[in-house]
This record gives C-alpha cells, structure tokens and sequence, in this order.
C-alpha cells in the first residue's frame, strides 16, 4: 500500500525542496526584513512608520492566499507585467512572514529597552551602538521562541502554493491521490513529512540555541 | 584654586505639568571633592543626577564639564558622556555580557581600543573592585553586590573626569550593600570625584566633603556632614535627620 | 453577473467565514481548555497531548482538510462527507492545539499558589480549578485568544480548497464571473482586515488592561 512513495519518489523530493525552499527564504529574509523594519517604526519618522503600519496590517489582517492571489493575478493586471508564480510565492510569503516577525522582534527589544537604552548611553556610546551593540544580541535571542513558532505557521502555510500551479509537497500529495485513488495513505504520509520537517528543523534551532544561549537572558514564552 | 570639573546653573526639569523634580538647581563639584545628596524618596534627586548627565535633557538651565558646555546646541553628546561615569541604582548591567564583556564594551566601542588594551583595562578595572575572579561570568550568575561593582567597573574604566552614582546600594539586599561601599570608600580615598546621591548616612559621614539636603526639587541645605548630623540649620533637614537616626537606631 | 449579485456573493461569504470561525472557536476552547488542565495536572497523560498539539500545530491545515474529507469522508460520510462540517471540524481541532497551548500558559502566567490558596480553603481539586483558576485563566489569555480568533478568520479560507462558499471562494467566483482582478480581490481583502482588526485590537487591549488590573 505504501509503494506509491517509491514510485513517485521524485515528485515527492521535488514538492519537498519546493516548500522547504520557500520556508526557508521566507523565515530567513523575514527575519531581516523584519528587523530592519522595526529599526525603520522606531526612527524612521512619522511617513514611514505610516507606511510600516498600513504594509503590517495588510500582511497580517488579510489571508495569506488573499496576499498570493493578489500578488499573482491584481497586480500584473495592474502593472500590465506578467509576474512568474515562483517569484510571487517566495516574495509574497517573505513580506508575510516579516510583517509578524517585525510584531516578535519590536516586543522583545521593549523589554530590554529602556533600562539597557540607558546604561549603553551613560558609557558614551550613542544610540545607534546601543542597539546594535546592546540590544539586538538581547532582543533577538529573547525572540527565538516566537520565531520558531513563525517558522511553523510558515511550512504549514506555503501549503496552498499547490493550489497556484506550483509542485510543492502537498501538490505532490494531490497528484499522487488523484492518479492512484490511494486518498487516505497519500495525505497521512504527506503529513508525517511535514511533522518531520518541522521537528527536524525545531530540534536544530534547539541546538543553536542552546550554544548560543545566556544565563540571566530569559525566553518571552 | 581647584578646577571645577562639573557644575550646574539655574537647572530645570518637570514631568507632566506638577512634577517638578529639579527647581532652579546649581551646584559645583571641584575635583576630587565628594558630594552626597540624600533626601525623601520622590524629591527629583535621581532625575537631577540623571540631567547632569545629560541621560534626560533639562527643560531650562546650562550644565557645563570641565569647560564644555553640554547644554549648548550642536553638542557631541556621546564625547561627553564618555567623561562621566554612572552608576544606576538597579545596576543595568548588559545582561548579553560577561562582566569582562560589559566593562570593555565602552573601551572597545567609545573610546575605539585595540582588542588587547581594551582587555587589559578592563581586568584591571574589575581588579580595582575586586571581581576579577568573575570576570567571565553572566550578569545573572552573580549577586546583587557583585553585580553593582561591576557597574562601577564599568563606569571606572574610562577613567571619567566625574562618577555620578544613583543610590548604588538602595536596590541590593543589606548584607550586599557593604561590599558596594567598601569599594566606594576605596574610590574616594584614591581621589575620585563623585556626586552621590545616597541614603548610607554611615558612609556620608566618613567620605563626604559637603552634604545636600534636596527635597521638591530643590536644594534646602547644603554643608559639611557634621552640620547635618550635629546642628542641622534647616527645620527639614532636622525632621528628616531625625527619621533617619531613628531608623538606623531601629535597625 | 451583476452588481447586487456580486454583493449578495461577497456578504455570504462573509457570513459562512463568520460562522466556520465562530464554530472552530468555540470548539477550540472547549477542547483545547481540557487538554490545556490535563497538561498541567495529569502528568502520564501529558504525552498524549503533546502528540495532540505537535500534529495539529504542524500539519497545514489544508492537508487536513483533504485528507479528512478525501480520505476519511470515503469511509465515514457522515459526517466527514460534508465540506462545512470537515473543515469547520479540522479548523476546531487546529484552534484546540493552539488554545491549549495559550490556555497552559496562562496557566503557569496565574501560578500555582492560587491553586493551593483554593485548596486551603477546602476547596476540592476541581472546585479549586473551575472557581478559582479558570476566571483568572481566561483574563490572562484574552490577547492569545484575539489573536487566535483573528487566526481562524483568516484560515477560514482554507475552507475554498474543499469548495465551501467562504469569502474567498465567493471573492474568487466574482472575479471569475468578472473578469476583474482588482475589484473582487481588493474588497475582500478590505472586508478580510475589516474582520480581524477590530477583534484582535479589542480583546488585546481589554486583555492586557485587565491583566493589569488584577496585577497578572
């Protein structure tokens, strides 16, 4: 009954690099956006914290498949620019995923900030050391769980990039029950990947973690 | 005639619209004198010593070091507070770093030492207030006392014209509270220059050069401790005098 | 199809993605509160719930569906034959993990004494739970359940992969029976964010002030 792994195994490799790779870009670049976001609310002035705060809320009020369809169809209406669909699913789930990640971060650095904002100062460092010296290290460590957390939502949601035409492990899983009838088996196996995916990456940012971590800075939980 | 290393004229700072915490303040510390301004809790005296180092703006007034004037417009702010070093009553110590990593940050990054110097001055400042042997250990891992001489290595190790304390030991356990004095009692015998603002009335009484009574913002009395701890020329200062001995007769 | 049609469309799609989030919810809570007390208290029992949360945590929920209403809905139709009770059904299970996540935390946020100031009073285990740390469990989880709300809104689209007629699929058929790439999407996108913005703002901020209030 589980021959069909065999079979399609290149189907299945091809959907699993397919979402792994839009997981990853999507977690790593929304990482760094989102930093660079938050730095931008927090001294960019009043247009661009505006513009931070209209951009977050779209990305996090409204469905990601809304954000896909809008990203893959309204806007090379719009532009009258056909957009390739690998190019929307990566840019699309990044911008998402650093809209919540900008929340995480902007959270963890106010709970280090005022007291820490001040000793950086009283040593004659100016602000900008201060946080990049002081209070990212702090604030980005404090994030981890949130992060991982983000990292989660993210593989499941890059689910529905099946559903625009891409081969990605769930689009596989379709295809695999759609030609052999073997519904129940396909989908369960398919989840079972999923679930492996997700520990195998949790339990390598539990490693990371735990070499990088301090005693004294403690997880906002 | 002793250069004065830091003073203030007609210094003002309000919250909101009834807190006034610093009311028309000036004052002069000379080097290597000891100033120590004690006073009921709420009467502005952390936020006057926060102003003088310009960690919170004054709304009016001129605060100058040396011969700089910090409250002029155009001024490098961090250069200046590279020469004052401050102490904070709850400490904020860089929880990411260990006490090696906390004192040589300020050297590394302020005052642009290579790697080896940087590491030297800062041992040196933790030999200086006997923590060394916990140098490579996080914040969280020490006490409260050894936390604190952390701090003050810290704020030492750029050798600052002036140290501005902040009720050093109000946040730390009893038993903890000595070593922090100890260390104090170290710094002022070698020379230093230091406003202090404290309630450790054993410790005022043996260290400082002239004592201030500061209540609502303003400065009410002013002298030598054996003023204030003998013949007080203030009603306030009496009554307040006479809480605190009570207080320690207690203890 | 004409305008009134494409309104009608939209504002039914609007109130199925009410009554799927609605439904998921309050299945979520009446799961996922349970699982979240039987985490704290039942200590051999500890391990099914962790099972519980990792595969509903980390499954897409779109394979959920399918599988559910492909795999089992083969074998069991009623009820897993039905696309709004499936996918109602696989949202409610997914809130569940997350409820009983933020119902543990805030478990712990409440603290253990209280439990033992209950039972000091001779209050029995139970008693203790329901009287005393459940009020206070649920102040201190009301941000976590606004945002957990806000979740199932936007998730409701799921719901288009089995063909019910959410908002989304209803916003996608305006634009098939359209033409239009803007319009349809742009509005329901509007109304999606019209939806979570209120919520998750309201019960954040009535959470985190009453949170306050009681010194959580």
């Amino acid at each position: 009954m589980l021959d069909f792994i065999a079979t399609y195994s290149e189907l299945i490799i091809e959907g699993f690099l397919l979402t792994v790779g839009i997981t990853l870009f999507g977690i790593f670049f929304g990482l760094a956006l989102g930093i660079l976001i938050t730095l931008g609310d927090m001294y960019g002035g009043k247009v661009v914290s505006a513009v931070i705060r209209v951009y977050v809320e779209f990305f996090r009020g409204s469905p990601l498949v809304v954000q896909l369809f809008i990203a893959r169809y309204t806007v090379p209406d719009i532009l009258h620019i056909p957009i390739d669909p690998y190019v929307v699913a990566f840019l699309v789930f990044a911008l998402n995923s650093a809209a919540y990640q900008k929340g995480y971060i902007k959270g963890a650095i106010e709970t280090v900030f005022e007291d820490q904002m001040l000793a950086g100062l009283s040593t004659g460092m100016s602000k900008a050391q201060t946080i990049r010296h002081v209070i990212l290290p702090q604030a980005l460590r404090i994030v981890i769980p949130a992060w991982t957390n983000e990292f989660c939502s993210l593989t499941k949601s890059t689910a529905v990039v099946s559903y625009m035409g891409l081969l990605d492990l769930t689009g596989a899983g379709r295809i695999i029950a759609g030609e052999t009838y073997i519904v129940l088996a396909t989908y369960t196996f398919i989840a079972v990947v999923y679930l492996g995916w997700i520990t195998l990456f949790t339990k390598v940012a539990d490693i990371v973690y735990e070499k990088k971590r301090i005693p004294g800075i403690e997880l906002s939980v | 005639m002793t250069q004065t290393v830091m003073a203030c004229k007609n210094l003002w700072k309000s919250y909101e619209k009834h807190l006034i915490a610093v009311k028309d303040v000036s004052m002069e510390i000379r080097k290597g004198e000891i100033k120590l301004i004690f006073g009921p809790s709420g009467s502005g005296k952390s936020t006057f010593l926060r102003c003088m180092a310009m960690l919170t703006p004054p709304d009016r007034g001129e605060i100058s070091l040396g011969d700089q004037c910090l409250t002029a417009p155009g001024v490098d702010l961090n250069k200046a507070r590279a020469r004052i070093g401050f102490v904070f009553q709850h400490i904020y110590l860089f929880r990411h770093l260990t006490a090696l990593g906390n004192v040589e940050l300020a050297l590394r990054r302020v005052l642009k030492l290579p790697k080896e110097e940087a590491r030297e001055r800062a041992i040196q400042a933790l030999k200086d207030v006997k923590v060394e042997e916990w140098a490579h250990h996080y914040p969280a891992q020490l006490s409260g006392g050894q936390q604190q001489r952390v701090g003050i290595a810290r704020a030492l190790a750029r050798n600052p014209d002036i140290i501005l304390l902040d009720e050093p030991t109000s946040a730390l356990d009893p038993e903890l509270t000595g070593e922090v004095i100890d260390t104090l009692r170290d710094l002022a015998q070698k020379g230093a220059t230091m406003l202090i603002v404290s309630h450790e009335m054993p410790f005022a009484q043996e260290v400082a050069d002239e004592m201030i009574f500061y209540d609502e913002g303003s400065i009410v009395e002013e002298g030598p401790p054996e003023q204030f701890f003998n013949h007080p020329k203030s009603e306030r200062a009496q009554k307040f005098m006479n809480r605190l001995i009570k207080k320690t007769q207690r203890e | 199809m004409d305008l009134g049609q494409q309104i009608l469309l939209m504002l039914g799609g609007v109130g199925n993605t009410l009554i799927i989030s609605i439904l998921s919810f309050f299945m979520g809570i009446l799961l996922g509160l349970p699982l979240a007390f039987v985490r704290a208290y039942e200590k051999d029992l500890a391990i099914f719930v962790d099972v519980f949360e990792k595969v509903f945590r980390g499954v897409p929920e779109i394979v959920l569906m399918l599988l559910f209403y492909f795999g089992l809905g083969l074998y069991l139709p009623f009820p897993f034959g039905n696309v709004f009770f499936t996918a109602t059904f696989v949202l409610g299970l997914r809130s569940a993990a997350n409820q009983s996540q933020i119902f543990r935390g805030a478990i712990r946020g409440v603290g253990e004494e209280q439990m033992v100031a209950g039972r000091s009073l001779g209050l029995s285990t139970t008693e203790s739970i329901t009287h005393v740390m459940m009020p206070q469990v649920f102040i201190f989880s009301t941000p976590g359940l606004g945002s957990e709300y806000a979740l199932l809104i936007k998730d409701s689209a799921y719901a288009w992969v089995l063909g019910v007629a959410e908002l989304f699929k209803n916003m996608d058929l305006v634009r098939a029976n359209t033409y239009n790439f803007v319009t349809p999407y742009a509005v329901g996108a509007l109304l999606y964010i019209a939806l979570t913005f209120p919520i998750a703002t309201w019960l954040d901020s009535w959470g985190n002030k009453k949170k306050k209030e009681l010194g959580l």
